[in-house]
């Protein structure tokens, strides 16, 4: 009786995560397939027919040439963007993250509750605030408008604490003081060099974050010319005739050709997530828990 | 050598420094703890407080700059998209929550179950769809919703849809919106509940099957219980989020031909007090609604919840 | 000038506990000072201080005469050897044993060549460009040894720098500590727990309880004369056995429960002070290895020995000598430092149970469980100590 019971649970199980598996895959299989197929073909063969290289090499000519190479010209903003955001996050959330760890200062618990806090809001609530103040200061449209609201990243002061609280004993940084260390020295030459872990998880959390934020970039940078690639691909979206029948079909731009931009925004984030596979689902853990 | 028990007697002079000292010391280390976190400090001040201070105030005043009291947030409230768009954003959650609570406790048991290595397999391609969050995951789901072209046009079919506009008819927004932020984010939180689950300890589990409970006995009576402050925090960073509702409604809209209203979602209606209407004051009224509820959530789990206890 | 000297040194944390109080400490040149006390009686708070890493609340702390209590511990010329050793991970060997030459600025050569000479005392050659997490806990020792010797400092401090190693290598890492602390001639505090460091490694002990240091002499002086119940206790292993007697009539007499023990007239001549205890309760202690079994040692002085008996509830034969558990039905005292607890005072520390004590004997004994024996003691080895006050009678 327990016997079948436990049988039965465990197909059960796989079914269920075998049905699972077929809801989060056959969309991202698809999308790397239909590069492949022509727009006809999309609609009338098998929708897992394979294509032809041939087709493949057109959809990338025509949307990387689309409208004078804009693609790579999202792609080199959204790198700009993200990196710059990311390394000024860097530069300050791990001395802040040390000084808030193993420094005493009036004001430290304050400053590491209200870190809490804005790490817990969800950041799109602030990018109407963030405009709004920009606007005032005359910044809307400039680069710096998204990099430094960006470089703003209080989970990476968290993982940092949490970090320098956890794994680097007091006692290390006694020892460096008694061995002739300034405050400085002890920060640069031990707890620096013992951070590479923690730049590795800031560097990868930050990274998905800026990469595919849109909310931000979409109001603070009006001009074309100044998208990253979500925004780039909302332009596409609004004057392809594959959703917009009405649209000129001139510019060329059909399912296989969103398919092919939608990949190349997606890709660098899918090969940080491969190679950070293992790392990263301790890391999701650490991020979240306090041990 | 003379032997020592502490006495009351001798050198009066010992106190005497200690007070300026103190000082001294306090400084001198108070001086490299503000060090280390300035340039952060700054960018909070920059882009964390100065902009829901300056929300606040422009929330509370009028185009001119006079005092207005909660005007703004009483004439936005009387608006007539304001209401469609909470609910809309309301029936969203309610999906969306329901089915983190559900499928993905659900699912995190079963991997919990099965072999380690299998179980590894699933979580990371349940995690993979992580990557196309935001837009590109709007893009491809809007393929995936066109039975013209969708993988899924035999089950579409079923439904009788035949085009992407009888997909995603206003009435259907928010349960699209919850499968999209379904399939590019429960997978981390499989994740999470998945870690919970291995931290619980194995002896534990061996004993209520050794006392006769089968796996979903175990499931329901020792291990859900035992995650309950993970179901928490799950719940409400996912709530404080959904709240935010932004680009989801506004890349549908955009393939819609214009049968999604602009002002789906409080964000979107934001949006469009500020660049439609070029009323700063309304759509920091509504900013602040939001700035809001996120603090309430975040209060919530830092108050309330033990998970974040420092030191 | 001493290296160093504490004058009323106190600790109060910022929670307003007081960890230590009005320490007093003076060590000499190339003296070798030992920390003793029981767990958490602020032996590390009180090196701490001396090293600059935590504040001193009060006091004034002295290095080769200079008031050293605002100096910070860069510039304090001291060298410390962590419990945990504090190892910096990122380094390797020669890296760690070198980095305070290098903070020094240092030439590069002469610090290779230290590090060099260093590595050799402490036979490290060989794991030189290792990283600490590949080697042994004795080897990542020696590097934490080796990090302080290189710097030739003033003053060396180490917190329990052997705990966390075997028992086996414990013994070799103790004589090779002493071997190296003679012969660089640096004044050393060393805190253990160990009983054996504490009597063998220094050349003077300060005996700590709750902060307070209870008695600093060199260890054979605090064996053979401890100041009071406490540091009577707590030196030596097994510890003093401790009861509480009666003193008779003109202290001829001392009824040890329902035991009447002559005293000999010598015991009053070398103690006056209890005659004072005449008809009062006092403490007596009397050390295990003292105490021997009635009859077997035929050429005993006996007629002036202090006989008592005693049921034998255990025997523990440890090869060259044999432990032998015996209860009385007199009161035994208890004063380890596991009661420190309560601050209040000695007495308050006191903790009366059933008149159990312990017996060291030689290996040959012939015992069985059960049995009653007739212990001997020499009257000169016995220990008196005030009830009220845990103070030792004076002689
Ligand atoms: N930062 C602190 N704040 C308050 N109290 C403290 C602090 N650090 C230590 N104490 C207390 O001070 C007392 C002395 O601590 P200390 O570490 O000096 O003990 P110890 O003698 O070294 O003990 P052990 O032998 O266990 O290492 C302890 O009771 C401890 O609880
Ligand atoms: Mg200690």
């Amino acid at each position: 009786m327990r016997f079948f019971n436990r049988v039965w649970t465990r197909t059960f199980s796989y079914i269920v995560l075998l049905a699972f598996t077929a809801f989060f895959m056959v969309p991202v299989i698809w999308l790397l397939f239909s590069p492949f197929k022509t727009d006809h073909q999309l609609i009338s063969e098998n929708p897992f027919a394979l294509g032809t290289l041939e087709n493949l090499g057109h959809a990338v000519r025509v949307m990387f040439t689309f409208e004078d190479y804009s693609l790579l010209n999202w792609l080199k903003n959204s790198a700009i963007y993200s990196f710059g955001g990311i390394f000024i996050a860097l530069i300050f959330s791990i001395p802040a993250g040390y000084g808030l760890a193993h420094t005493q200062f009036i004001g430290r618990r304050t400053l590491l509750g209200i870190t809490l806090f804005v790490m817990i809001m969800p950041a799109t609530a602030l990018v109407l605030p963030l405009f709004l103040e920009a606007n005032s200061v005359h910044a809307v449209g400039t680069p710096l408008a998204v990099i430094l609201p960006f470089s703003f990243f209080p989970f990476g002061v968290y993982l940092a604490y949490i970090f320098y609280s956890s794994s680097v004993p007091k006692d290390l940084l006694a020892a460096a003081r008694i061995d002739g260390c300034n405050e400085w020295d002890v920060f640069r030459r031990i707890a620096l060099p013992l951070a590479r872990p923690i730049v590795a998880l800031v560097t990868f959390f930050a990274f998905v974050a800026n990469w595919n934020n849109f909310f931000l970039p979409f109001v603070m940078l009006p001009n074309s010319t100044n998208y990253p690639l979500p925004i780039g691909l909302q332009d596409l979206l609004s004057t392809t005739p594959a959703f917009n029948p009405g649209q000129g079909g001139q510019v060329g731009i059909y399912r296989p050709e969103l398919a092919v931009a939608t990949i190349v925004a997606m890709a660098p984030v899918m090969i940080v997530f491969l190679f950070a596979q293992r790392s990263l689902v301790s890391g999701l853990l650490a991020g979240s828990t306090k041990e | 050598m003379k032997s020592v028990v502490s006495t009351d007697a001798q050198s009066p002079q010992g106190t005497t420094d200690s007070l300026s000292s103190k000082l001294r010391r306090k400084r001198k280390n108070g001086v490299a703890g503000y060090a280390f976190v300035s340039g952060y400090f700054i960018l909070l001040a920059l882009f964390g407080v100065a902009p829901a201070v300056y929300a606040i105030c422009l929330a509370f005043t009028s185009t001119g700059g006079h005092f207005v009291g909660l005007s703004n947030f009483i004439k936005t409230g009387e608006d007539f998209r304001f209401i469609p768009a909470f609910e809309n954003v309301a029936e969203y959650l309610l999906i969306w929550l329901g089915s983190l609570v559900v499928i993905v406790i659900g699912l995190a048991l079963m991997l919990h179950s099965i072999a380690r290595k299998v179980s590894a397999a699933f979580r990371f391609v349940f995690y993979l769809p992580g990557a196309l969050a935001g837009a590109a995951s709007v893009l491809v789901w809007l393929f995936m919703l066109d039975p013209t072209v969708s993988p899924w046009r035999l089950f579409l079919g079923v439904f009788g849809f035949q085009n992407l506009g009888q997909t995603i008819l206003p009435g259907h927004l928010p349960l699209i919106f919850a499968i999209i932020a379904f399939w590019a984010g429960a997978g981390g939180w499989i994740v999470v509940t998945y870690g919970a689950l291995n931290n619980i300890p194995n002896e534990l589990i061996e004993a209520a099957e050794l006392d006769g409970a089968g796996p979903l006995q175990t499931a329901i009576r020792i291990k859900l219980p035992l995650i309950k402050k993970w179901i928490t925090f799950m719940l409400i960073l996912a709530f404080a989020a959904g709240t935010q509702l932004f680009v989801e409604p506004q890349l549908v809209g955009e393939a819609s031909l214009g049968l999604i209203s602009p002002t789906w979602s409080p964000n979107e209606l934001a949006y469009y007090f500020a660049f439609q209407n070029n009323n700063f004051n309304y759509a920091a009224a509504i900013s602040v609604d939001l700035l809001v509820i996120g603090l309430l959530c975040a209060a919530v789990l830092v108050f309330r919840t033990k998970l974040f206890e420092v030191e | 000038m001493a290296p160093v000297s504490l004058e009323k040194l106190t600790k109060v944390y910022p929670n307003g506990f007081e960890a230590v109080h009005e320490f007093d400490l003076e060590v000499a040149d190339g003296e070798f000072m030992i920390l003793v006390g029981p767990s958490g009686c602020g032996k590390t708070t009180a090196m701490r201080m001396v090293a600059g890493l935590e504040e001193i609340s009060s006091g004034v702390l002295r290095i080769d005469g200079v008031v050293m209590n605002d100096v910070s511990p860069r510039d304090r010329d001291i060298a410390m050897v962590f419990q945990n050793y504090a190892l910096y991970p990122h380094m390797t060997v020669g890296e760690n044993i070198g980095f305070a030459l290098k903070m020094k600025h240092i030439p590069k050569d002469e610090i290779e060549k230290k590090v060099r000479e260093t590595a050799e005392i402490l036979g490290l050659t060989e794991w030189i460009d290792r990283k600490p997490a590949q080697l042994s806990g004795g080897q990542r020792q020696r590097v934490a040894m080796g990090r302080a010797i290189v710097r030739e400092p003033k003053v060396f401090l180490m917190d329990e720098p052997l705990s966390n190693l075997d028992a086996k290598l414990r013994v070799q890492m103790r004589a090779e500590v002493a071997r190296i602390q003679r012969r660089l001639g640096v004044a050393t505090i060393y805190v253990t727990h160990d009983q054996v460091e504490a009597m063998t490694m220094g050349d003077r002990v300060a005996v700590m309880r709750s902060g307070v240091v209870l008695q600093c002499d060199k260890p054979q002086t605090i064996y053979d004369h401890p100041l009071n119940l406490f540091v009577a206790g707590f030196m030596g292993s097994p510890s003093m056995n401790l009861f509480e007697v009666h003193l008779g009539e003109g202290g001829r007499t001392l009824f040890l429960g329902t035991q009447k023990v002559e005293l000999p007239a010598t015991v009053l001549a070398a103690k006056p002070s209890l005659v004072k205890f005449a008809n009062k309760d006092v403490v007596v202690g009397i050390r295990p290895e003292s105490l021997m079994i009635a009859g077997t040692k035929t050429n005993d002085n006996a007629k002036d020995f202090v006989f008592f008996e005693g049921d034998v509830d255990l025997v523990e034969a440890l090869g060259s000598e044999i432990l032998v558990h015996f209860s009385t039905d007199a009161h035994r005292v208890e004063a380890e430092g596991v009661y420190s607890d309560d601050a209040e005072g000695l007495d308050a520390g006191l903790i009366t149970q059933r008149g159990e004590g312990v017996a060291r004997v030689p290996p040959e004994t012939q015992l069985v469980i059960g049995e009653r024996v007739r212990l001997q003691v020499n009257p000169k080895r016995l220990f008196f100590f005030d009830p009220a006050t845990g103070l030792a009678l004076s002689e």
